[in-house]
């Protein structure tokens, strides 16, 4: 069937046609052979338009088409759905982009914007004359779903997955759920307590019958796509069995000579290597911390149930989508910084929560009553020198709500407020105003200039050159001094190298779209939630949570599931298998197989992702991707080096 | 009125801005039916009419567009286009009653094909309500090129029913006979997702919004820099000047309890460094100053938009506006404390941009009369178990998204729409188990 191709030119409202000629790229387009339609268009994504083209398939006037508009990034699969829509294959459409390649690139020379939006568009017509339909690849689909990390936001996303039918398995790096809200005692905005909270979502999890959950757990290995991911899980045993008599355990613990410092209390305590939970850790058995652990054998003789032959395991599952939900840590200030490990009253904010949960009567850091406050904000985020430039956005919130509970808790608290500008966004501004009435200090300092932290006569001092009170300089005498430290990725091991997941330059994880699709990633299958995205409050982290389920529910509530068949194709006939491809797949796509009597090089369909770093290495040129041919670039690249 | 219709849908969705539309293509790729039911002529709610969006600077449109025309063509979505809500009660357990009422074009809609010869005819003009007044249409109009369903209607307040219309529409669906058509229809669950209005200047006299010419809502500069615009350029809207010193006036409406909204409206910082941003763009000659008590750049990639704004030459000064007076050239004086310097000033700009800030959409409390519907103390609605299910409202399968409980930006509003979606699937399921 011969080619009767049609052509629109997007103005995107005059986001293109501010700079590209339209009218003349429409011109250059009507010349070439086999265009028999150019035509442009203000929006080619709205709806009217797309109606226009789906008009132009179904009436014969066309039989494959280029959209010369944005990025294909945003509106490829747009197209593809309107070819689909008008019955003609997706792989008939091509895209050329001349917003973001031309208009926006050249927004200084419209000449030179205007020929090589030309040259773009004749290159993606010189491609669609090669087009032919091909079909999806289809898969079977595991309907189960793999979700990494057993905070909040990982506990909900698994509890509303399996209530929709799903196999859940949750998987815990550490030996307790709950995160970093377990960690926590009184929440902002409401009187609920961290624990209580991580109950009511522990309590769904281990009622749901699909979920498994596993802690002591670490992913270690995927392949596989959409639908199809078969991962590897080693476990870590607690090296306790379960059912063990509360008494005996808590005698384990006496007579354990190690202490190490614990995390739970961002190091403010100790703990022992055999070690209980917190009230707000689940599940209720102790377990031994075998980096620590000095094998003295004593805690075994108060208690049976301890079992040190516990093995290591590694586990298979096969997943039809992976949800992760790895959350932050708090920044690590460095030594100095703000007075950070060099005055003993200097700590951060995570620190003063735990503090001011585990303190009774009195406010008491090392030994000392506390009355004066300072907290210093932005410490880890906002940074003018270090890497992180983003604002942590929990945190201006999260401290004055600190401070409000401990003056509720401990009277005749002052409360000094070293900030760079509050950012109580939104309801929350309410803590700020509340804070403001109760007689709370809040003082700013300049951009360049943050406050400094010193000593004189063994008192720490913070001392500001305070904006809000035009420039005088303050000095507060404080008996304790918090850091305010932002949100930075929690170190999840290895999991953004094997699932290939690309982290932003503050990195967070990133998402196919930060604006429409904040929750998907550009591995198809894997979607991301909570604030291992960025940072986040628990409200927000279990409303990404949920987004993430719903998103991963569509990768696993039918039985099968289309992947792109732009994938590498060997030649059999020309193939020697020398290997170089296999070792230049970046996700073990190729293997070696035997056809009748010759080792060749073989694809997997499924895996292959189309990336194209085989081709070039192959000695012999036997490999071609689909819709990417040798002929097609060829082709492509002979049309954009002609002279006009 | 004509005779009632009966409906029925797995869920009905209130309001097509983001939220309701993110939501309704949730749902409907999970196999619901969804009705989704917007008071206004189109889909797209306050995005659709947005210029670019922080912190990305995509085109407001044209990420808009194909999430619309998704929707519209989805074949589980049923779309209620310039619909009202009369009431909706909860029946038995298992289900919600819902009479609607779908209001007349006066336009045929299958029949119109959009091409505006009616527009061209009517000798009608108003003020442009999609353009925030800033210029006129017709009383037969389409409200805007992208509009959803793009098709004409006829705003009967203003026609004079010269026919006009009726004579030049080729396919002849032009029909003045049109009358409101009542629904019963009868759901499992419901999502309210009405957003959020924008609050009115006007109310703080001291800023002169509405005596002065000169001075624009920064929903008005959406419209100015957008490529659909309404002039083609940035000019001031008093006698059409390409104004060199704009002025911004944050948190007007906002944090701000003379006028009883005491909270932060979390978006205004942001668009109004985005508007700066584009406005040094489409002007490089004119200054841009920011006027703001604090800048709430809090979300991924806004801290760094911000600074972005700062090397390109934006002014920000840390300062209260008290006044704002008008000279007779059109030029406005502002009256402001410089915080860091403790004195009070004075600066003359061409242009004046209020950012206002965001208010409560009340109109669900009218929709349930019996049932146990809750707002929160700013009037939004209240979320029932704020930290285990945000979606949740007061009422027992009505579940919220959006702008509908809280001022947000786009991220959020599709991250609580992802959240109400999955809150109204396992709702349904769960509920199908208890008989
Ligand atoms: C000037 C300005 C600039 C902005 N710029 C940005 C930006 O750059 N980036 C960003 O992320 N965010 C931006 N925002 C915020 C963004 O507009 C909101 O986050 C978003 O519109 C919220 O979507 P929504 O669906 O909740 O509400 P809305 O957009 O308000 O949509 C609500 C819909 O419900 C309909 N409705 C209302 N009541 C009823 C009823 N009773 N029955 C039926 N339907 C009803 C309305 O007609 C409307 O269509 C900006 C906002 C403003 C004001
Ligand atoms: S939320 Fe407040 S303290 Fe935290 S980084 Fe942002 S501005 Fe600083
Ligand atoms: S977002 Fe900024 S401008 Fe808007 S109310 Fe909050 S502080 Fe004011």
């Amino acid at each position: 069937m011969s080619k009767k191709i049609g052509v629109y030119i997007c103005r995107c409202g005059c986001n293109i046609s501010d700079y590209v000629d339209v009218e003349k790229v429409r011109a250059s387009a009507e010349k070439e052979a086999d265009v028999v339609l150019a035509k442009t268009m203000v929006f080619a994504c709205a709806d009217s338009s797309q109606k226009e083209i789906i008009n132009d398939i179904q009436n014969g006037v066309i039989n494959s088409f280029v959209i010369a508009s944005c990025s294909p990034k945003l509106h490829l699969p747009t197209f593809q759905a309107v070819a689909e829509r008008a019955g003609l294959n997706k792989y008939e459409y091509v895209h050329a982009n001349i917003r973001e390649q031309a208009s926006w690139a050249h927004s200084d020379d419209k000449e030179g914007a205007t020929a090589k939006a030309v040259q773009l568009v004749r290159a993606a017509i010189a491609k669609v004359r090669f087009a032919t339909a091909i079909e999806p690849i289809e898969i079977q689909t595991q309907q189960a779903v793999l979700v990494i990390g057993a905070g909040v936001a990982g506990m909900k996303a698994a509890t509303s997955l399996a209530k929709m039918g799903v196999k859940v398995y949750l998987i815990e790096k550490e030996h307790f759920i709950g995160g970093r809200v377990a960690q926590w005692d009184v929440l902002c905005l409401t009187e609920e307590t961290g624990k209580d909270l991580v109950t009511r979502f522990y309590n769904d999890v281990v009622m749901d019958k699909d979920i498994t959950l596993f802690t002591g757990a670490e992913l270690i290995e995927s392949s596989g796509s959409k639908g199809n991911f078969k991962v590897k899980i080693k476990i870590t045993p607690r090296y306790i069995k379960d059912f063990c008599e509360k008494e005996k355990m808590r005698r384990a613990i006496e007579v354990c000579p190690v202490e190490v410092i614990d995390d739970f209390n961002f190091s403010i305590t100790k703990r022992k290597a055999i070690y209980h939970n917190f009230p707000s850790q689940y599940p209720l058995v102790a377990v031994i911390d075998m980096k620590n652990c000095t094998r003295c054998g004593k805690c075994e003789k108060e208690c049976d149930k301890i079992d040190f032959s516990q093995k290591e395991k590694i586990i298979e599952i096969d997943v039809g989508s992976i949800l992760v939900a790895t959350g932050f840590d708090p920044y690590t200030p460095r030594k100095g910084e703000f007075g950070y490990e060099e005055y003993d009253n200097v700590i951060t904010l995570p620190q003063f929560k735990r503090l001011v949960a585990i303190n009774d009567k009195e406010l008491k850091w090392n030994g000392r009553q506390v009355k004066t406050i300072a907290y210093i904000y932005c410490v880890g985020s906002r940074q003018l020198e270090g890497e992180n430039k983003y604002c942590s956005r929990y945190c201006c919130s999260t401290t004055i709500c600190a401070a409000i509970k401990a003056g509720e808790k401990f009277h005749d608290l002052s409360h000094f407020h070293f900030t760079r500008g509050i950012r109580t966004y939104g309801k929350q501004e309410m803590f700020f105003y509340e804070a403001s009435k109760q007689g709370q200090v809040f003082l700013q300092s300049f951009e360049d200039e943050p406050p400094r932290v010193m000593r004189k006569n063994d008192r720490t001092i913070v001392c500001i050159n305070d904006i809000l009170t035009n420039r005088r300089e303050i000095e507060v005498d404080a008996d304790l001094v918090v850091l305010v430290t932002g949100m930075v990725p929690r170190s999840h091991g290895r999991i953004s190298e094997i699932l290939k997941l690309p982290r932003g330059r503050d990195r967070f994880f990133n998402e196919i779209h930060m604006k429409l699709r904040p929750v998907e990633t550009v591995i198809d299958g894997v979607t991301i939630a909570g604030a291992c995205q960025g940072p986040q409050n628990v409200v927000e982290a279990i409303n990404s949570a949920l987004s993430a389920a719903i998103k991963s529910y569509s990768f696993v509530s039918r039985d099968t599931l289309q992947v792109e068949p732009i994938v590498a194709e060997i030649d059999a006939g020309l193939c020697t298998w020398c290997g170089a491809c296999a070792k230049a797949c970046p996700f073990d796509a190729v293997t070696q197989i035997n056809l009748e009597g010759k080792e060749i090089a073989s694809v997997n369909m499924t895996v292959c992702k189309g990336c194209g770093m085989c081709l070039p290495v192959c000695p012999v040129n036997a490999i071609q991707l689909k819709t990417f041919s040798d002929d097609e670039v060829e082709k492509m690249i002979g049309v954009l080096a002609q002279e006009l | 009125m004509a005779a009632v219709e009966k409906l029925s849908f797995d869920v009905l969705v209130v309001g097509g801005g983001i939220a309701g539309i993110e939501t309704a293509i949730n749902l409907g790729n999970n196999g619901l039916n969804v009705l989704l039911v917007e008071k206004d002529l189109t889909l797209g709610g306050k995005m659709i009419m947005l210029s670019k969006v922080f912190p990305t600077l995509d085109c407001g449109a044209c990420i808009t567009t194909p999430k619309i025309s998704e929707v519209a063509r989805h074949p589980n979505v049923t779309i209620f286009t310039n619909t009202v809500i009369k009431s909706i009660k909860k029946q038995d357990m298992h289900y919600f009653k819902s009479l609607l009422v779908r209001n007349p074009r006066y336009v045929i809609e299958s029949a119109c094909t959009g091409c505006q010869l009616c527009e061209m005819a009517c000798p009608v003009v108003v003020p442009d309500q999609y353009q925030y007044e800033m210029v006129g249409r017709k009383a037969a109009y389409i409200p805007f090129s992208i509009a959803c369903p793009r098709v004409a209607a006829i705003d009967i307040e203003h026609c004079t029913l010269c026919g006009a219309c009726e004579r030049v529409c080729p396919p002849k669906c032009i029909d003045f006979t049109q009358e409101p058509i009542e629904f019963q229809v009868i759901i499992k669950a419901v999502i309210i997702a009405t957003g959020f209005n924008l609050f009115d200047p006007a109310q703080i006299k001291r800023f002169q919004y509405g005596q002065a010419k000169n001075i624009i809502t920064a929903m008005q500069m959406e419209r100015l820099l957008a490529p659909t615009r309404p002039y083609n350029h940035v000019l001031r809207p008093g006698d059409g000047k390409i104004p060199d010193k704009i002025a911004y006036v944050l948190c007007v409406g906002s944090r701000d309890r003379t006028v009883n909204n005491p909270i932060c409206s979390q978006i205004c910082c942001m668009y109004s460094i985005k508007q700066a941003q584009l406005l040094m763009g489409a002007l490089p000659m004119a200054d841009v100053t920011i006027y703001y008590i604090n800048i709430r750049s809090y979300g991924k990639g806004f801290e760094e938009f911000y600074e972005q704004a700062k090397g390109m030459g934006v002014n920000f000064i840390k300062g209260k506006v008290g006044t704002i007076s008008e000279k007779e050239n059109g030029s406005l004086i502002l009256r402001y404390e410089d915080i860091c310097t403790g004195k009070l000033k004075e600066a003359e700009h061409d242009l004046v941009v209020l950012s206002a800030g965001v208010l409560a959409n009340q109109d669900a409390t009218g929709f349930f009369s019996d049932d146990r519907w809750e707002k929160d103390e700013f009037h939004f609605a209240r979320q029932n178990d704020l930290f285990f299910n945000p979606a949740l409202s007061s009422i027992e399968g009505v579940f919220l998204a959006g702008t509908t409980y809280g001022p947000m930006d786009i991220p959020d509003t599709i991250l609580s729409a992802g959240a109400a979606s999955m809150e109204a699937i396992r709702y349904i399921k769960q509920m199908a188990l208890k008989i």
